[in-house]
Parts: structure tokens; sequence; C-alpha cells
């Protein structure tokens, strides 16, 4: 199975380059291939999915060596190896992005045109970069994974994208990499403090050993208990280890999620993006900030993010309202969709940094959800930009009369992305809430009115696009000799694309067991880890002890003390 | 071993600089007699640098003795002046058509100087001869500055960088003076070896005489790194001179800084004492610091502003001078265990290959697109590149996002190792100064990915302005463009031999055996063992003393 894992990330990489390698193939042929490699990657996806085993805490589908190390061999030096695992944590985004690349491909199928063979292979590459940082278990695989990213997702926004498409390929590029810069380096620090604290001195990169190894540092200083209240009271708080090493790999995870102030890259990029880009930027590419809080700032710095979760939370839930305030004052579909999509992605902050079981518990099926909605939204979006060139509501009205599978598909994901009991959202956002009022009640009051309000202007899309008479602009600009009884209706490769998602969206709004089920065991030694902390703050004893965490409950740590 | 089996070996160990100096010479000679065509003289050339890559792996076992002779054959050395030979090659494969028939045997004599010195720089062991290198490649680039084009501007650059370069040899001759004053020798694994052992003497002479011969190095090949405020002459001279040039200046004289950097400095200064209590490593480390700091933030933000590629690329590689001075900053905190040094050296010589790589590469498309009808010149005329060479474009984005620091290029591990090793330094008071350096050099590295993309966006993203490209690329620089950025990929996903060659050589750097075998049997008697001591430890002195410089020995006694 292991070699299984590799296939499916080399795949992509392979179909990118077979398509780079021939510019001059026929659209058609270009989009079949690049659907061929798509669906292939999704089928090996799916049997990583039938394989895996859910009980298991650990990565699965990973070489071993005869150590006991993971992966592969790469610069043996340094022991920096070739590992890739999924656990219940990254399968779901691996199998997101796998999913959501057939989206894309279908989304293009008739939009690009141009120099196609290049769209798909751009997109392909961006896929392969996705599903080897999902599937990563060496951090320095994970950094150039991550950056790798950046590089086809310029090109196709630059190359592709709308009017501004310059600024915003430039614009993402460099937000993106600055923060990513200083997670490099947050990232290496924690190498660092590992080799340097650990006896004999073990210089090791892979993913679970420094997150086991950190966990049971025998550093004073990295234990030491620190409290947002802290800085306040003029003691250390800012230069302790764990809160700064928090904020250096912060830096290029809440970049890369938008989190509020570290946002203004997103509305550009999303807009100017082309569809298929918008999808996986949207759907995909956002979750990497909130799995790297995940896997690094909370698994390996728990200190830091129970002494900053306040400012974070915070944060989130500014980005929350936000949000959805700005999609309320959209006219423009696309622009809409960005700002209620950065609204949703403020709950899967804040579920993270409620740092207790149900709120990360919550965020993680958030991720996957928010991907399955925002990516069935941007192709909804996409599918009306494409028939009528025009975005705007006010030149848009009573859809449903012209394509009620295209109004269905909308409706359907909108009320997923808001959340309507019984849909996916609802799922993932009110255990979110739920976990924050253990946390913090008056963020989750704020919280619970954000999500009020951003169902808010999903609902008024609606009721604009869908409902009311029909009314259709009647210029197509670059487009005029298609007569207004010419709008076609969804086709085959449009229903293909967005039927897989609505499925998943009444799966897991009925029936979110089976995910959960995957999910929880990974997260439970990083739940424990916070009721360890938090329980030893409580009782108002010392720092909590370095001591192997798998089974100490919370109590017994107390009595140590 | 006597002075004449030393300088045997010695000069063994030199045969392919010797090989390289006889042949630049007689093309130079030969050049104002015979008249055939360039390339003829080009050929040559390669011939040369093909037959003396081949005599230094022929040679890569012959030793010398490390307190006995000028050259050595370490690992360093080996590697390094390996590495000046293939780069070598690539230059003048850029080169080969840079040139009319008239000017072509001092052209390619000049380039062969150049690279005969910097690979004498790369193996020196000895202060002065490792000068004599460095002028070895200074003086040729006076004379391809004058000899390429007789324009106003090409005069002013060739003045400028002619007269600032003496300026900085001073500088550097006289921090090498101190360092030779400081110990009495100037042989430098001597130097090095007796430096450990004076610093740690309650007699110390004056410790403040390193400091000073620090500070003069640094500044001296300050300049030929364009390290900040040494940096002035590099816009301007790269501007003024053919792109060939700005190519050359952009690499060897760096390469050599460096190296002699790592040489006469990291290497020399005292390894085994803890901070606290060695003040001199402090404060050359908190120079380097400064150097570095102000050198890369400098070089990036003005870099931000130029449209000039030429300009663009001298202020990039000032800011690339600063990246490296970080791994020299650290290779000047020395822990007990070396690790500080070791790491440091081996980021230097790390990145060096990749900044090699992609700054050759870089030149090596704008030679390749260059025409004298249609020159370029500036950013605006690689608008649109990507629809009318694809495959050029392509090779450039690659260098670019390389120098950029993006993965999975060279660039990436080579600015990742530094930012490793600066942050494994051992934990005490210092260590925040070392790992504010690296977020400093992250944060430098975010401003100057701005200025490469903007060429990527122009080459990609924008329609072609003026009269169309038509380049005749020559099979010698498609090969070299086609090495730069192949190689700039494949060393960012198997680093693993370049690794193990800069390990090497870090290590080869600060290994100083003791002077003589000590095998101290139970046999001998005490008076033979005190004998034996006595020789020992001014074995380094005499060795240096058959060079035929005097050995100064007041201040130094045995503890």
């Amino acid at each position: 199975m292991a070699l299984l894992l590799v296939l499916t990330v080399l795949l992509p990489l392979v179909g990118s380059l077979t398509l780079f390698a021939r510019p001059q193939l026929p659209t058609r042929s270009a989009r079949a291939l690049a659907l061929g490699f798509a669906g292939a990657t999704m089928g090996l996806s799916l049997l990583l999915l039938l394989a895996f085993r859910p009980e298991q805490v650990g990565p699965q589908f990973s070489f071993v060596d005869e150590a006991g190390k993971l992966g592969l061999a790469w610069l043996p030096k340094y022991g920096i190896r070739f590992a890739l695992g999924l656990d219940g944590i990254s399968l779901w985004l691996y199998l997101l992005t796998s999913l959501l690349m057939i989206t894309s491909v279908f989304a293009s199928w008739e939009s690009v045109e141009e120099r196609a063979p290049a769209h798909y292979g751009l997109l392909l590459a961006l896929q392969a970069g996705l599903l080897g940082l999902f599937s990563s278990l060496d951090v320095v695989l994970f950094y150039i994974c991550f950056e790798f990213t950046l590089i086809p997702l310029f090109f196709l926004i630059g190359l592709y994208g709308g009017p501004d498409r310059r600024r915003a390929s430039v614009t993402i590029f460099l937000y993106t990499l600055a923060g990513s810069l200083l997670t490099l380096i947050g990232v290496v620090a924690l190498v660092a403090v590992h080799y340097q604290h650990t006896s004999p001195n073990v210089l090791t990169f892979s993913i679970p050993e420094l997150t086991e190894g950190l966990r049971n540092l025998s550093w004073p200083e990295w234990t030491q208990p620190v409290a947002w209240g802290d800085w306040r009271l003029g003691r250390s708080f800012w230069t302790t280890p764990q809160v700064l090493i928090f904020l250096l790999l912060f830096a290029g995870f809440a970049t890369k999620v938008a989190l509020f102030p570290f946002h203004s890259w997103l509305p550009l990029s999303y807009v100017e993006a082309p569809t298929a880009g918008s999808i996986l930027l949207a759907g995909v590419m956002l979750k990497v900030g909130s799995y790297g809080f995940l896997r690094f700032n909370m698994a390996m710095t728990p200190m830091g993010a129970q002494a900053l979760y306040p400012l974070v939370a915070t944060l989130a839930v500014i980005g929350i309202l936000y949000g959805a305030l700005a999609a309320l004052a959209q006219a423009d579909l696309k622009r809409l969709v960005a700002y209620s999509s950065l609204s949703h992605t403020g709950f899967i902050v804040l579920g993270l940094f409620c740092l207790n079981a149900t709120g990360i518990d919550g965020a993680v099926i958030q991720m996957f959800n928010h991907g399955l909605t925002t990516g069935a939204l941007f192709a909804c979006v996409g599918m009306i930009q494409e028939r009528y060139h025009t975005r705007d509501m006010a030149e848009l009205g009573g859809l449903w009369n012209r394509l009620p599978s295209w109004a269905f598909f909308l409706i359907l994901a909108a009320m997923g992305s808001a959340a309507l009991p019984g849909l996916n959202g609802f799922v993932g956002e009110f255990p979110i809430l739920l976990g924050m009022f253990r946390t913090d009640r008056t963020l989750a009051v704020f919280a619970t009115l954000g999500m009020i309000l951003g169902a808010y202007p999903l609902l008024l899309m609606i009721q604009k696009v869908v409902f009311g008479p029909l009314k259709e602009p009647g210029v197509y600009g670059d487009d005029p000799g298609r007569s207004l009884g010419g709008i076609r209706p969804l086709g085959w490769h449009e229903i293909a694309g967005l039927t897989p998602l609505m499925v998943l969206i009444v799966l897991i709004g009925i029936h979110p067991k089976p995910f959960l089920d995957r999910i929880q065991p990974p997260l439970r030694p990083i739940v424990a880890q916070f009721m360890k902390i938090q329980s030893a703050a409580v009782a108002g004893q010392g720092p909590a002890i370095p001591s192997p965490i798998a089974a100490a409950p919370a109590a017994s740590a107390v009595v140590v003390h | 071993m006597s002075a004449i089996e030393s300088a045997r070996q010695t000069l063994l160990i030199l045969l392919p600089e010797v090989l390289i100096l006889l042949s630049a010479m007689a093309m130079m000679t030969a050049g104002a007699f015979v008249k055939v065509p360039r390339r003829t003289w080009s050929i040559a050339s390669a011939a040369t640098l093909v037959v003396a890559l081949l005599a230094l792996v022929l040679l890569r076992n012959q030793v010398t003795d490390p307190y006995g002779s000028v050259a050595l054959n370490d690992a360093m050395s080996g590697y390094g002046r390996m590495f000046f030979l293939l780069t070598g090659l690539l230059v003048l494969a850029m080169a080969h058509n840079q040139v009319d028939d008239a000017r072509a045997p001092e052209f390619f004599g000049s380039l062969l100087f150049i690279n005969a010195g910097a690979m004498l720089v790369t193996s020196a062991n000895e202060l002065v001869f490792l000068f004599v290198g460095l002028e070895l490649v200074s003086i040729p680039t006076y004379l391809l500055l004058y000899l390429s084009r007789r324009t106003a501007s090409t005069q002013e650059a060739a003045t400028k960088y002619f007269f600032l370069s003496l300026f900085s040899s001073g500088l550097l001759l006289f921090g090498m003076a101190y360092l030779y004053g400081m110990v009495g020798v100037s042989n430098l694994k001597a130097l090095s070896y007796l430096a450990q052992v004076s610093m740690t003497l309650p007699s110390v002479p004056h410790p403040i005489l390193g400091l000073i011969a620090v500070v003069f190095i640094v500044a001296g090949l300050g300049f030929r790194v364009a390290a900040v405020p040494f940096h002035f002459y590099a816009p301007d001279v790269y501007q003024g001179s053919p792109t060939i040039l700005a190519a050359l200046l952009a690499w060897v004289p760096k390469g050599i800084g460096f190296i002699a950097l790592l040489r006469t400095v990291t290497a020399v200064i005292p390894t085994d004492t803890a901070p606290p209590t060695n003040n001199l490593t402090q404060q050359a480390a908190v120079l380097c610091w400064i150097v570095a700091a102000v050198t890369m933030t400098l070089g990036n933000t003005v870099a931000l502003s130029q449209t000039n590629l030429k300009r663009l690329f001298a202020y990039s590689s000032i800011a690339h001078a600063g990246y490296l001075m970080i791994g020299i900053t650290v290779a000047l905190r020395n822990g007990p265990s070396l690790a500080g040094i070791t790491l440091g050296s081996e980021s230097v010589l790390f990145y060096l290959v990749s900044y090699a790589l992609m700054t050759l590469g870089v030149f090596a498309v704008i030679i390749g697109l260059s025409t004298p009808e249609r020159s370029v010149e500036t950013v605006d005329d690689l608008a649109g590149l990507a629809k009318s060479h694809p495959i050029l474009a392509l090779a450039m984005a690659t260098c670019l996002f390389s120098l950029a620091g993006i993965p999975p290029l060279a660039g990436f591990l080579g600015k990742a190792n530094l930012f490793f090793a600066a942050f494994s330094a051992a934990p005490s008071s210092d260590a925040r100064m070392y790992q504010s350096l690296a977020v400093i050099g992250v944060v430098n590295s975010a401003i100057g990915a701005y200025y490469y993309l903007k060429i990527v966006v122009a080459m990609y993203f924008r329609e072609p302005v003026g009269k169309p490209l038509t380049p005749a690329l020559a099979w010698p620089t498609a090969t070299a463009i086609g090495a730069c950025s192949t190689l700039t990929v494949l060393l960012g996903l198997w680093a693993q031999p370049i690794y193990s060659a800069s390990r090497a050589s870090a290590e080869a750097l600060v290994l100083h055996p003791e002077p003589v075998a000590l095998l101290v049997s139970t046999e001998h008697d005490r008076a033979e063992t005190e004998a034996e001591l006595q020789k020992s430890n001014n074995a380094a002195r005499e060795a240096a003393a058959l060079q035929g410089f005097q050995f100064a020995p007041k201040g130094y006694s045995r503890p």
C-alpha cells in the first residue's frame, strides 16, 4: 500500500509533465488526458480509503525501514526522508484534493480553450503538490510541497485569470511566500530545539517523531506554562520558546488560511483566478493553513497554542463577522462567494482553537465540508460566468426557469455552506460552537451571531439569482452571436463534476459517523495534551510534567504535582 | 620533510593551475603574431580546462605537508577547484562568441588566468600565495573590462573597478599583515594551529591584532563579494560592462571571496574556546552579523526598483552576498564540538554551488537572447518571452525561482541550509543573535522574491514590446543554459553529492593536525619526550621558516 500512496502522488505529476511536454495538443485530448489522470488518482485514493484502518492513531501506508524509520532515505546526512503516510486527519483532505480536482477539470471543460494543455498541466501539478503536502511525514518534504504549490497557482492565475490577473498572481505569491518563509524558520527552530534538548542529540525531520519528541522534551523552559495574561504582568511572554515558535509557524499558516488581518490577498485572488483555480484555491489550498495549524502549532507547540488561543480565536471571530458583512455588500457573485468562504473559514480556525475534543473534531470535519461546499459554489458561479459572461447579481434573476438543475446544485451547496441542519455544514459548525461555548462564552456568542449573519448573504443570493422572474443580460459582451434561447442547459460534465459533491454534502449531513470515526483517533493525543495543560492550569499547579501523554489521565498529572 | 620534497609536491598538486597558466601565456603571446579565428582560441581554452580537470582528477590523492607547503590538496581544494573548472567551462561556453576575432586571444587568455587564479585561492595555504591568487583574478579582470568595448560607460566601469579593487587589495594586505603579526607565521594551517595555542596562553601578545586583521580582511574581501559597504561599484560596473563580464563578476569574485574568507578568517581564529572567554570570536561574529544584515537588506530593497536587468542582478548578487555572510557569521560561532564552524562553512559552500548555477543560468539566458541588433537590457525586453521562446523562458524562470528560494530548487536548499546553520548553534546568551539573523534573512528572501517575480511576470503574463527577439542561439550557450537550469532542479531534488562534498570540504577547512605525529611510546625517556615535544611545537614555525618567511619568536613560548 505504501507504493500505492507514492503512486497517487506521482500520477498527477506524470500527467502534468505529459501535458507540458505536448503544448500543441488539441483541447479535446488535453482535457481527456487530464480527466484520465485525475480520475485514476481519484480511483487510487478511493482504494486507499478502503484499505484505511480507522482505529489506528499513527500514519498509515508509509514505508518503514529496518530501524523503524518512516519513509525512504533522501538526504541521509541530515536524516531528511522521503516519507509519505496518511492518518485520519490528512486522509479526508487527501480525498478532497482528488475529488475537487475532478470538479476542476470538469469546470474548465468548456471554458478553457486557449493553451489548454498547459492549463491542465498546471492543475495537475497543483494537485500533485497538494497531495504530497497532505501526505508528507517529513517537515522538509512538507515544506517543499507547501511552497511548490505556489508556482502552478501563480501561473494558473496569471495566465488564465480575470482582467486583473497579473496583480492577483503576484499578490498571492508574495503574501504567501512571506508568511511561509517565517514558517520555515519556525520549522527549523522546532527541529533545532528537538536536536539540542534530546540526549543523545537526535536530528530528525520526521513529523511523528518530532511531535512525540517535543512532547517529552526535557527542557524546563519548553514546558514552562504561559498564559495570555502574562504579558500584561510584565513576565516574559513573547520570548517564551513555545510562544515564539508558535508565532513563527503561525505567520505562514494564518496567511494561507486567510485569517482576518492576513486575508487581504484572498478576495483579489479568488475573483481573478479561473474557475478551476478558485475551486482548488478555496476548496483545498485554504485547508493547508488549518492543517498546518493542527499538525504544527497545536501538536508541536501546545503551550504556545494554549497561551495564544484567545488572540487567535478573536481574530477568527472577527473574520467570521467581517466576511459575512463584506459578502452582504457584494454585487458580484464570485466576490460574494469568496467573502462567504472567508467567513466560514473562520469557523475552522475557531474550532481548532477551542482546544477541546468537540471543537477540534468539528474543525477537522469542517475542513472537508468547507472544501465541498465552497468548491461547489465556485463551480456554480463559473457556470454562470461561462454562459452569461457576467457575474453581476443585478443582471441575473429567476434562473430557476432557465437552468433548473444548476439552481438545485446552487441551493444545496449554499444551504450546506450556511449550515442547515441535515446538511454537512451543520455537522461541522455546530460542534465548533459547542466547543467554543465551553472555552469562551463571549466569543462563542459572537461566532453564533456570525453563523446567522453568514447564512444571510447566501440566502440573499439565492433569492436574487434563482427565484423571481427570469432576468438575463441581453448582451454577452464578446460573444454576441449567441441568442437568449441559446443558453445551454448543464452539460453531462458539469453534472458529473457536481454530483459527487452533492452526495457527500447530504451524506455527511445525515451520517457523519464514518468520517468522524477516522478523524478522531489521531486527534486523541493532541486533545489529551491540552486537557493536561488545562487541568494543570486550573489546579494552579506547576508546569505540566513532560511525561508520555498517551494514556495519562488529566487528574494524575495534577496529583503528581 | 625537506624543502625540495615539499616544493616538488606542491608543484605537483598545482599542476592543473600550471597547465592553465602556461596555456594562457602561450595564447596571449601567440595572439600577437598569429591570426586565427575566435573559434580556435575558444576551443584551445576549453581543451586547456578539460586537460586541467583531468589532471586534477588524476592527482586527487596527492597530499602535501599542511605546514610545509603553500598549497593544499585537501577536500576543500579538490572539490573547490573542480567546481571552478566546471563553472569555468560554463563561462567559456557563454563567452565563446562574445568577442571579435582580433581580441579573442587576450579575451580567452584572461578567462584562463582568472580561472587559474580562482583555483589558486581555493588551494592556498599561505597568506601571500592566497593574495597572489586573488590578484591573478583581479588583473585579468581589469584587462577584460578595458578590452570589451571602448565606450564611455565601459571606461567608467573599468576605471571604477580598477581603483576600488586596488584599494581593497591594500586593505586585504593590511589585514593579512596583522594576521601574520599575531602569531608570526604566514602558513594558514600553522597560523590556525598557533592561534589556538597562543590564544589560550596567559602571555598572548596582542589579541587585538587579531581583531584588526579580521576587520581589514573582511573589508578587503567584502569588496570582492560585493558586501555593504563595499558594494557601490557593483551596479555601475555590471551595467557598464558586457553581459558576459557581468556574469563573470557576479560569480568568480564572489566565489573566491567567500572561500578566502573561510580560509583566512573562520578557519584561523581560535575555535576551541567558549565565546565568553574569547572576545575575538565574538567581536568578529558581531562584525559579520552587521555586514550580513545590512548587505542583504540593502541589496534586496534597492533591487526592488531596478528596471535594468544587469543593475537588478547586481543588487541581487549583493543580496546573495548578504545571505552567504550569514554562513560566515555562523562559522565564527564556535562551539566546543566545532559544530558552528563546520555547519557554517558547509552551508556557505553549498550555497555557493547553487548560487553559481542559478546566476550563471540567468546570465546565460540573457546572453543567448541578446543580438547586436536587439540587446536585452531591461525587464521590458523580456516581455512575452514565454510566447516567443518558451524553452528559454522556462530555463530563466527556473533560475529565477531558485534565486528567490522556492522549493524544490537548489536555491531553496541553499537558503534552508543557511537558516538551519544559524539555528543549530547551541543555546547560549548569543543564540538569539544568530536566530534573529535567520529571521532577517527570511524577511529578505520574501522581499527579494518580488523582483525575481517581476521578471517572471514580464516573461509569462505580458505581451512583447518593441522589436521581436531573434536570437541565434549557439550550441555552447544553449548547453550552458540547459546545464544550469537542469542542475538547479536536480540539485534541489537530490543534493546528497553536493552535501557530502561541502561537508568534507568544511571539515578539511578546520582540520589542523598536530604539527608532527607525536608517537610517544613508553620506551622514550623523559628527556627524549621533552625534546620531541619541543621539536613538534616548533615544527610549524620551522616549516614556515623554510618558505623564507621569518618567524618572530617573541611572545611565544611553551607553557
